[in-house]
């Protein structure tokens, strides 16, 4: 069995580096504007730094997967085709694309630029997947977070033609993605649109007596004891009252988390595992890539001997939102 | 003219409110189009194939059209499976499939397609490429504003296609593979125990200021409050729409309809219209802001 890929994120050149230097077998990253779903100000890459990010990954032996994760504009759609041909040009090793209308122009006009599909394509199920592969010829689907390890097993018994690729650690998206409205219904700002969930300038911090509270778009997200450690507020991550109590009515915050689980997700067949993250820092990048660098290197040494050794498991918490982990969907009794 | 769709029904009802329903709406109602399937959760109880066979024999003669619409996230075998009987029936009946999932684009592949609003149809290219697999009708996601719409809708294309707007009713905002009803019972989603069947509605979800702001239908999330497009009445021809769709709730059903058919009509000045469905609506308030451009929970005044 081929080993499983370590896919790091990266928002910039440094971090790129930071990457490469913490042994990823791979990197991706975005162009610097709207067409890809981590539209930060100050994050991303110019047309320069990408040709630099590709020949500095290949120089190590290491693949450059090229993101362009969001929908293409009514009206504006030149952004997107152009994104296309440059990735192209770059020879990137692919490309992750999410909208039926660019797959349908990267596959006809560049049908040597393997494709991936992206997160936000919801692609959760063989028919959907099947559906992609029969018109655009996707060599990988990354898949959304919420099939649990043994769905995951299933689904590559059934599609020997397309790898899979999941996420192993990093922020949670609760919702299936690509198909979450909840940014756009409070702060009028869209993933799917405008690349960004949850922007900074929606956001508002209160300090009421000792309580600090947080709100996006106006409402009020969580309200924090002193000494309380606050999340940045997302809809998801939410404490709400439902049904007469006040709880995180979707998802607590905290980060994914698959060390514990890893032989058997590795076991399922996955050919990469990726590290959520884009926006994080170079150090977040190096640490988190260096520790599953170790985690996996030590599940092939030997898979029946693997344990999580508590110094990865303290390093981890320290780059993570709170310190909270999960399993997530993988574990079915999340659900 | 533009018509009048009753979306496909989103919360618990049960196999024979659910049957009462259709026939109400099928013989009481100026609706021309009925939804009909389960999007959110494969684990309720709802009608049967032999159901929806029975109801589409008897809807059929009231000129009416039925719409089988498809799971709107897709996991198990089980569910693709279900899939492919939807799509036999649909061909058996002859009636259109809604998808709301590429799985049920996949499945239905060639068959006469509705792409649901749960399917991510952006911008006019997206569009392009469906009709090539037989979609012919498309209901625009919740969160686009009217300039994106008339986008798409003014597009250049080889074969029509019609449009249809969400018009009214709680947002469907997302899924997850998580079951936030079954969480509120402390419960996990393999052991239910079907708490989506006490709430007709949703379960409402505020803010701890008592905003309301969300409702939690199983997998789904929704608004909390119920958008509106009744006070854009007149800018919806112009615009391009043919459909709009109503969704299902458990009250006021028949006059909800009638108050959109009047104002579609002229018949009915958008202004009054508003405040006659505010009555509907227990006199809470609307939101409409995705049309305007705005965070989907404003309200924007005309």
């Amino acid at each position: 069995m081929k080993k499983v890929e370590v896919l790091a994120p990266a928002g910039n050149l440094p971090s790129l580096r930071a990457a490469v230097d913490n042994g990823a077998d791979a990197v991706y990253f975005g162009f610097r504007d709207a067409t890809n779903a981590r539209n930060f100000e100050g994050l991303n890459f110019s047309e320069s730094e990408a040709a630099q990010g590709i020949a500095h990954a290949r120089g190590h032996g290491v693949k450059a997967n090229v993101v362009l994760n969001t929908f293409p504009q009514v009206g504006n759609p030149e952004p997107w085709y152009h994104a296309v041909d440059v990735a192209a040009n770059l020879k990137a090793d692919a490309i992750i694309l999410a909208n039926a209308a660019m797959l349908k122009y990267c596959h006809e006009r560049h049908p040597q630029l393997p494709i991936h599909l992206s997160v936000q394509a919801s692609a959760s199920n063989a028919e959907a997947i099947r559906f992609y592969k029969r018109h655009f010829n996707i060599a990988r689907v990354i898949l959304p977070r919420v099939l649990t390890a043994p769905e995951i097993r299933r689904l590559h018994d059934k599609l020997e033609d397309v790898e899979l690729e999941v996420f192993a650690f990093g922020g949670l998206c609760v919702m299936a993605e690509g198909r979450c409205h909840l940014s756009s219904f409070v702060t009028g700002v869209s993933p799917n649109i405008e690349g960004v969930c949850s922007p900074a300038r929606a956001v508002r911090f209160e300090n009421l007596n000792g309580k600090l509270r947080t709100r996006l778009g106006g409402a009020l997200i969580a309200e924090y004891q002193e000494g309380e450690d606050a999340a940045y507020p997302t809809i998801c991550k939410g404490r709400f009252e439902a049904n007469d109590r006040v709880y995180h009515v979707m998802e607590e915050p905290g980060s994914l988390n698959i060390l514990e689980i890893l032989p058997q997700v590795i076991e399922s067949g996955v050919a990469s595992l990726k590290i959520e993250g884009r926006q994080r820092t170079k150090s977040y990048v190096a640490t988190v890539t260096k520790t599953l660098r170790q985690a996996v290197d030590s599940y092939y040494e030997d898979p029946s001997a693997y344990r999580v050794k508590p110094a990865w498991v303290r390093t981890l918490n320290a780059t993570s939102e709170g310190t909270t982990h999960t399993l997530g969907t993988y574990e079915e009794s999340w659900q | 003219m533009i018509q009048i769709a009753i979306g496909p029904v989103l919360f618990d009802w049960g196999r024979s409110a659910l049957k009462a329903f259709y026939r109400r709406m099928a013989h009481e109602t100026p609706a021309d189009i009925l939804y009909l399937g389960e999007v959110i959760c494969s684990k309720r109880q709802g009608l049967s194939l032999e159901d929806v066979a029975e109801l589409a024999r008897e809807i059929k003669p009231t000129g009416k059209e039925l719409v089988l619409s498809t799971l709107g996230l897709v996991m198990s075998d089980a569910e693709q499976e279900d899939l492919h009987r939807l799509k036999d029936l649909a061909i058996a009946l002859d009636l259109k499939i809604e998808a709301n999932d590429m799985a049920g684009i996949g499945a239905a592949e060639g068959h006469r397609l509705v792409a649901g609003p749960h399917v991510n149809v952006y911008n006019p290219q997206t569009l392009d490429f469906l009709q090539e697999v037989g979609v012919e009708r498309m209901v625009f996601p919740v969160e686009l504003p009217e300039s994106s719409i008339r986008g798409i809708v003014s597009a250049p294309r080889a074969h029509p296609v019609a449009f249809e707007l969400f018009a009214h009713g709680k947002l469907p905002l997302t899924f997850s593979a998580r079951c936030y009803t079954a969480r509120a019972f402390k419960l996990s989603k393999a052991n239910c125990q079907y708490k989506c069947g006490d709430f007709p509605d949703g379960m409402v979800t505020r803010t701890q200021e008592g905003e309301g702001l969300l409702t939690m239908n199983g997998i789904q999330t929704m608004s909390e409050k119920v958008h509106t497009l009744i006070a854009d009445v007149p800018r919806l021809a112009p615009l391009g729409i043919d459909i709009v769709r109503i969704s299902p709730q458990s009250q006021h059903m028949n006059d909800i309809i009638a108050i959109w058919r009047q104002t579609l009509d002229g018949e009915l000045a958008p202004e009054e219209a508003l405040t006659r469905l505010q009555r509907c609506n227990n006199d809470e308030p609307f939101c409409n802001g995705y049309f305007h451009g705005q965070p989907g929970m404003a309200f924007h005044r005309a």
